[in-house]
Formats: C-alpha cells, structure tokens, sequence
C-alpha cells in the first residue's frame, strides 16, 4: 500500500500524499519485525536512509515538473545536499541501533541519559515550531 | 516577503514524531532508527532556512515599441542573505511573449547582485505593464521558501503594426486649408480643370495661348486647387469576434492606425472616435502629435458590454465637422453603430464602411440547427448591407486574409460606378 500511495503522491504531485506512502511504508517495516518478534534488526538504518532518499528523490521530481531555464546550478547543490542528508541520517540511525546494541546496565546514569535526550528532542521541536517565518 | 514551510517538512517532523512514540511504544529501537533521518532532515531544514532578504530593480530598455519588435526586461537582483536556490518569473500580460520562457533559476550569493536579462516579444500591441518580478527563494533541500515581488510595474506602449497601402479612399469633398487632396473646386493647382475666358484679374501665366490664338480672344487654364480634408476614423467598440489568437477589434485598431498615419502624412486633420460601451473621441487635427494621441487612445480602447443607446448626438460638435469623410470599421455585430452611421449618412456626411469580417474566425456548425442559424445570421448581415448601399454608402468586406489595400480599391470602385447622393 506504501508502494501504491507513493506512485499516487508522484502522479499526483503531493508531498501529503508522499508523507503517507513514507509512514506506511516504514509501519509495515516495523510491524512486521514485531510479529515476527525479532530480535535488533541491524538493516534498520539502511531501510531509514532509502526512506529518507525515496521521500527526497520524489520531491525533487515533482518539483522539477515545472521546467525553468537555469535550474542546473541549483540542481547540483541539491544533489550534494540530499547525498550529505542521506549519509547523516544513516550516521543517526546507525548510532541509534549502535547503541541499543551495545551491552548496557541498568541504574540512573542511563535513565538521566535517556530523561535528557527526550527533553532534548521536545525542546528541538517546541523551537522549530515556535521559531519565526 | 513571506517564509512559508514545505508540506514535506511538516511530513517530516510528523514522520520522526510517529517513529519516536511508536519505538517508546513498541519498545522497537528501529522505530527510533526510522525516525532519526527524518528528525535530521527536519533540523536541517530549520538550520539551512533564512531569509535571503532579497532586493532589486525592474526596468524596460524602452517605452515605446512597434507589433513585433523585443523589448529586453533587466532585473537587477541582491541577496544580503544569499539564496541557495532563487526561481524569478515575470508574469507576461497577452500582449507580449517570451521565446526561452520568463522565468528563470539560479543561485545567489550573500551581498552578491545579479544582472538577469530577459527578451519580450511584442506579440500584440496595447498598453500592458510588465513586473513585478515574483520569485521563490529557498535552501537547498527546498524545505524553506520565501516568495515575495521585486520591482514597479513599467507601462509599456506597443503600437500597432502598419498595413501596407498604395492608396488612400479620396474624400468627395475637401476643406480649404492647402494639402496633398485634388479637389473638386476651382482655382490655383496643379491639375487641369477647364478652360474659361480671361477675365480683369487673372494672372498671364494662366493664360492659354493655344486656345486664345484658335478663338480669337483671352482664354485661361482653371486648376483643382491641393486641399485637405477632415478624415473622421469611426471605430465599432461595442462588440468583437474572438478566435485563433486575433479578434475583428485587434485588426480594426490596426487599420485606424495606418490610416491614421497615412492620412496625416498626407497633411488632413484625422480625428477619432470609439463608439460602444464607452464613448471616447478625438477633435480632428494634424501633425505628429495628433497621430501619437490617436493611437494612444487606440491603445487604450477596449471592448465594453453595454446596454445603453448611444448616438451621434453624445459627440461633441467638433468631433464631426461638415464635409468630413467618416472612415468606419465595424463588425456589423451591434445594431446601434448601423443607426448611428445611417444617421451620420443622412446628415451629409461622406460615410465610408469597412466591414471587419468576423466569419473567418468562426467555429464550423456542428448541426443542422447551428448551420441554419449561421446562415440566417449571414443573411441579416446582407440586409444590412443593402440598407448601407441604397443610402449611398459604400460597404466593403475587409476579410483576415486579405491586404487592407483590397477593400479601400474597391470604395474608389464603387464611386467610379455610383454617383453619391
């Protein structure tokens, strides 16, 4: 179904479309690691990267339906940007399966790492929403 | 100028939040790990984002212009901010047109300024104004847009191109001021006229020694005085026939703008009148002057629906001087411009018809019911004819592929073979 709302989000030219073909795509990933209650799956930042690439790579092909004289200078710099966004996203992603691999304890250390990185995210996203336009 | 956020960025951070919750939920790290490009894409949205704090200028390397010629549109463009990616499009009115499109990409540097240079065609005369320039800034991975306008709008005039003529209708009656017309009357000239016996006054040269040594006596040459004369360009603006690109008023314009010019070369006074929706006028002068207000008028006529009755009678008295030779150029589409032109023709005026055929841009019928309509239409426009010549006026159908020259041989034609009331 991922599959078929993408080819809709690219016939159509919808990024909400694309956004919904991405989170199917991603929940059927993820689903089916948990009915089949496996154990860490080490894929899982290579599945991250194409999502993030397929999302990309679909966007850039809607917007470059409207053809305008001059675009090859900005289309090289968005270019090297996607592939540096692609190799970030795979050092996240792989930094986050790292790390729930990696043998670790219990006590409060790792709580208070896991309570900042949570409050961290929220206040990241609390100031990209409230940040001027 | 106005940021505005891709929907892919709100996708996105919607994208991170349902991995984040849906990895705390399932207590699966690779929702996490799903949600980790995502989050970054969207920090990196947030991060590349600025606004390029765009400046610049619009300006047209002329005013004026003729049907035809290109006009060049330069933009001058400065980024304090620097944009990654900058698409300008400078919306065209139907006048003009843009051989490589006008709209063009590029990128800006912070503090950097940007010559563009942009060809317009002028594809139809009028008076359209060009600008302002939109545009689209963003960052590099197009999460972030700005979108604002740069520049004035700059009134453009282009004027219409010019039919090819050999020559003009003649007036039947000229005025008194010299000028290139033969007239009927009498007097000092060029062209011959008669012979009459001398008489206390005339001037030896005009003597005719031939004839004065066959008769016996004093017999001198008589001349048609050059004169001018009053040229009244009628114009219909109350309704028109549009299709392929062109439309009867579009070339209306274009033949009350020859002959404009060429009368005014010929030393007339040439005024105006638009008759429709919406009156407008011109006293009748001469010079160069005159042909630039006639056709800046002309630029500024419109078609305009209207319901009201109009007459000559609305017209100033010095529009329509006596013995002037109306020029009108009319559709036949609105029953109230034949009204007024047969009540010009019963006052005495020197009435001239240039029908602008309308049929050439008509859709084919697609039944026998449109068929017989268009026939019946057809048949109106003959009876309105009819009513034009059995008042003595000359009526000539002026077709989309024919030269405007045809049918003004034919009016000389039809004043060869009819004697005028």
């Amino acid at each position: 179904m991922g599959g078929a709302l993408l080819l809709l989000a690219l016939v159509r030219g919808g990024a909400r479309t694309l956004g919904w073909a991405l989170a199917l795509a991603g929940a059927a990933y993820v689903g089916a690691l948990a009915a089949r209650r496996h154990g860490l799956d080490g894929t899982a930042p290579l599945v991250a990267t194409a999502l993030l690439l397929c999302g990309e790579l679909a966007r850039w092909s809607i917007d470059l339906r409207v053809r305008i004289r001059g675009a090859e200078l900005p289309a090289r710099k968005r270019a090297a940007a996607v592939a540096a966004l692609a190799l970030a996203g795979l050092a996240a992603s792989g930094i986050a399966v790292g790390v729930a691999a990696a043998p670790t304890g219990h006590g409060l250390g790792w709580t208070l790492l896991g309570a900042i990185a949570a409050v961290g995210a929220t206040g990241v996203g609390a100031w990209l929403a409230r940040r001027p336009v | 100028m106005s940021g505005i956020d891709s929907p892919a960025l709100s996708a996105y951070a919607a994208l991170a939040a349902a991995g984040l919750v849906a990895g705390l939920a399932s207590g699966r790290v690779e929702a996490v790990a799903l949600a980790a490009p995502f989050a970054l894409a969207v920090l990196a949205g947030a991060l590349l984002g600025r606004d390029p704090r765009l400046t610049g200028t619009l300006t047209l390397d002329r005013e004026r212009a003729v049907e035809g010629d290109t006009v060049t549109a330069t933009v001058e463009l400065t980024a304090a901010a620097g944009a990654d990616r900058l698409e300008v499009v400078l919306p065209l009115p139907e006048e003009l047109g843009a051989e490589d499109g006008a709209a063009l990409a590029l990128s800006l540097g912070p503090g950097r300024t940007r010559t563009l240079e942009l060809p317009l065609r002028c594809d139809r005369w009028g008076a359209p104004r060009v600008g302002p320039l939109l545009f689209r800034a963003g960052d590099v991975l197009a999460l972030r847009s700005w979108y604002g306008e740069i520049g004035e709008p700059r009134l453009l005039r282009v004027y219409p191109s010019e039919e090819t003529l050999r020559s003009l209708v003649p007036p039947l009656e000229t005025q008194v001021f010299s000028g290139n017309q033969v007239s009927r009357a009498r007097g000092e000239g060029i062209e011959f006229a008669d012979l009459r016996e001398w008489h206390r006054g005339d001037r030896l040269r005009r003597v005719n020694w031939r004839a004065s040594a066959r008769r016996g006596a004093l017999w001198v040459n008589e001349q048609h005085p050059e004169r001018n004369t009053d040229v009244v360009l009628f114009i219909d603006t109350f309704a028109e026939v549009r299709g392929r690109g062109s439309g009867t008023h579009e070339r209306a314009v274009r033949a009350a703008a020859t002959l404009a010019h060429r009368y005014l070369l010929h030393k007339d006074r040439v005024g105006l009148v638009g008759f429709g929706g919406f009156l407008s006028w011109l006293v009748p002068a001469s010079g160069m002057r005159q042909l630039y207000a006639i056709v800046d008028t002309l630029l500024e006529s419109d078609i305009v629906q209207s319901y009201a009755q109009r007459r000559v009678d609305f017209l100033p008295p010095r529009t329509l001087p006596p013995k002037a030779l109306v020029v009108a150029l009319t559709p036949f589409l609105d029953d109230r411009v034949a009204t007024a032109l047969l009540d010009l023709r019963a006052r005495g005026y020197d009435l001239v018809v240039v029908e602008v055929s309308p049929l050439e841009l008509l859709e084919p019928a697609r039944d026998s019911l449109d068929a017989l309509a268009a026939r019946l239409w057809r048949l109106s426009r003959e009876a309105l004819r009819w009513r034009y010549e059995q008042a003595g006026v000359p009526v000539v159908t002026w077709r989309d592929d024919m030269p405007l020259a045809a049918p003004l041989e034919e009016v000389t034609a039809f004043r060869r073979l009819a004697r005028p009331a």
